[in-house]
């Protein structure tokens, strides 16, 4: 396999509504930031990856046709990546086999979405009907006719760990990763929900799916985010700063949740860890990385994902944010961008969105939030029915 | 001149181009209608996707034919391996074998749940409401299903459930939910 660096990241702003742009017009947008980031033009690109999650949010199948049109890529190969909120870190892990296999030397990565184009008359406000899409992923025929919602099932999840592990995550640590994700979403100019909340605000929202009320829940967001993968030689030639990915790795579980051995762990984030960690030489995580970006869809969850990305011991999640390990100020800070709660989901960009956060600081470019002596950072793509698919990068910078 | 246009034949229309009443079209477009608008400004249109379907249950038909004729609930148990699955399957995807009918009692045991205070346009009126996976009892998998409560805070996980019917059934998988067992 040929190595793959990242010569060119950028993101879109992050926010619940781009009233004046449509999803192509979006993809125009953050193509334009990214090949200026490379420093390079649209004739250095040899193929695309997208990572679009919704056709129902876009109110069109195959949206993927006419971004490629939008950005002017026509006739390169290119493909569409979906798996959910996952699809993100997919997009980048197929772009990747792109450029390592030698069927491009240069490839494009761009996630987009923007969901709140669906409406609910009757409530006069996006949201249910922004759910109903999304639910149209749960099996239509046992699973979607029960009311569950995205919430609901990563409830399940965490309501199952409580009940395995003593009560834990408590109330209190969810809501201390809430005050951790909007806090860190201050200092980062793109996030859609920059707050200074506090424990008791998150404790007292109301309730959204027990156990998790309204400060639990990520962000329905519009944006688009992209970077831009080179083979080693043309990486040397024209970028100052690449950023290598030295790992990865994915997996997908059972979708039906009743067919998973248990429901306390997220065997997809385990086993996609695990690979990433092996093929990056990674034997201790909790000192190898420098900083993560957590797919935090909900507090609970990333909560579990420090426990399932091996930073510590099956059950023992909760202590990470206790001892403060997961802060900014912390020897290994999660979220800096605000994460999926602080800077916002939009979906298909999620993880791309993530990737860009970890090169800036790899670059030493993350501004007011940039993390100190960070030399090799992770990214956790999460999507499908509570993490049926995970993926994990690992990127690190030249040494 | 640019032509104004007639807003309530505007809401008309559009009421009946996507089935939403005229006073909730009204209600979401009364801003785009008042005032003015710069020609410029993002503007926003009234929407829907909708396919029907006539969508067939494959291998799985007989279990909701004997929900919904019999009142009767089956799994589906592996020739090979034995595993009891419901939601039934065909074939088992841990040996590659056929699976057989199997007539199930409908207890089981709540593994693990939520209550829902917040849903989706469909489910918007019924919040808050409990859904968990059960563990019905002879079966070797879960099964995702509403468990009807006066209650919902006492749903609690390891609590005893039992499969109750609907009076009127349709042959979807609403025609069952579960109901807490005194023991």
């Amino acid at each position: 396999m040929r190595r793959v660096a990242i010569i060119g990241a950028a993101t879109t702003k992050f926010k619940s509504r781009w009233l004046d742009r449509t999803y192509y017009e979006l993809a125009y947008d953050v193509t334009k930031e990214v090949l200026a980031d490379a420093g390079i033009g649209k004739d250095r690109i040899d193929s695309c990856v997208y990572g679009m999650y919704n056709d129902l949010f876009a109110r069109q199948y195959q949206p993927d046709l006419f971004a490629h049109d939008y950005i002017g890529m026509a006739p390169r190969p290119a493909v569409r990546v979906n798996t959910g909120g996952a699809t993100g870190g997919s997009a980048i892990r197929m772009g990747m086999a792109e450029v390592a296999s030698g069927m491009s030397d240069v490839t494009l990565v761009l996630g987009v979405e923007k969901c709140n184009d669906c409406f609910n008359y009757e409530a006069g406000i996006t949201t249910p009907e922004v759910l109903k899409s999304i639910n149209y992923t749960a099996d239509m025929t046992y699973e979607f006719p029960t009311g569950r919602t995205a919430a609901s099932v990563f409830a399940l999840a965490v309501i199952a760990h409580q009940e395995k592990y003593g009560g834990l995550p408590t109330r209190e640590q969810m809501a201390k990763v809430s005050v951790k994700n909007h806090r860190n979403a201050v200092k980062n100019p793109v996030a859609q929900s920059p707050k200074l909340l506090t424990v008791e605000d998150v404790i007292n929202a109301r309730m959204i799916s027990y156990p998790f009320g309204f400060y639990d829940n990520c962000l329905y967001t519009e944006g688009a985010a992209a970077v831009i993968l080179a083979s080693e030689d043309v990486a040397r030639k024209l970028c100052p700063k690449p950023i290598w990915i030295t790992g990865v790795g994915a997996a997908l579980d059972w979708a039906f949740l009743g067919n998973r051995p248990n429901l306390y762990e997220f065997h997809s984030s385990r086993e996609a860890a695990v690979r990433a960690y092996k093929m990056a030489g990674i034997t201790n995580p909790r000192r190898e990385i420098d900083l993560a970006e957590l797919h935090d869809a909900f507090t609970g969850t990333e909560i579990m994902a420090y426990e399932d990305c091996l930073f510590c011991e099956p059950g023992e999640g909760g202590k990470l944010i206790d001892q403060e390990v997961v802060e900014p100020w912390g020897d290994l800070p999660v979220n800096l961008s605000g994460g999926l709660i602080g800077c916002g989901h939009a979906v298909g960009a999620t993880g791309i969105m993530q990737t860009v956060e970890v090169v800036m600081h790899l670059r030493g470019e993350a501004g007011e939030r940039q993390v100190k002596e960070a030399r090799r950072g992770l990214v956790q793509s999460i999507g499908g029915i509570a993490n049926a698919w995970t993926v994990v990068l690992i990127l690190e910078k030249e040494v | 001149m640019p032509t104004k246009i007639d807003a309530q034949k505007w809401y008309e229309r559009n009421s009946k181009r996507i089935g939403v009443p005229v006073d909730l079209i009204r209600q979401n477009y009364r801003e785009e209608f008042e005032g003015e608008k710069d020609i410029g400004e993002p503007l926003e249109i009234p929407d829907k996707m909708e396919v029907f379907y006539k969508y067939t249950y494959g291998q799985q038909s007989r279990f909701f034919r004997e929900i919904r004729e019999n009142q009767k609930l089956y799994g589906a148990r592996c020739k090979k391996c034995g595993k009891v699955f419901c939601p039934p399957r065909a074939g088992c995807p841990h040996c590659f074998e056929d699976t057989e009918w199997l007539p199930l009692e409908g207890t089981g045991t709540l593994v693990t749940y939520t209550i829902v205070y917040f849903s989706n346009s469909v489910f918007a009126r019924k919040v808050p409401f409990v859904c968990g996976y059960v563990k019905l009892d002879g079966t070797d998998f879960l099964i995702l299903q509403s468990i009807y409560m006066d209650d919902v805070e006492k749903a609690r996980p390891g609590m005893r459930v039992k499969v109750c019917y609907q009076e009127e059934r349709d042959g979807r998988i609403t025609d069952i939910y579960f109901t807490p067992v005194d023991e």
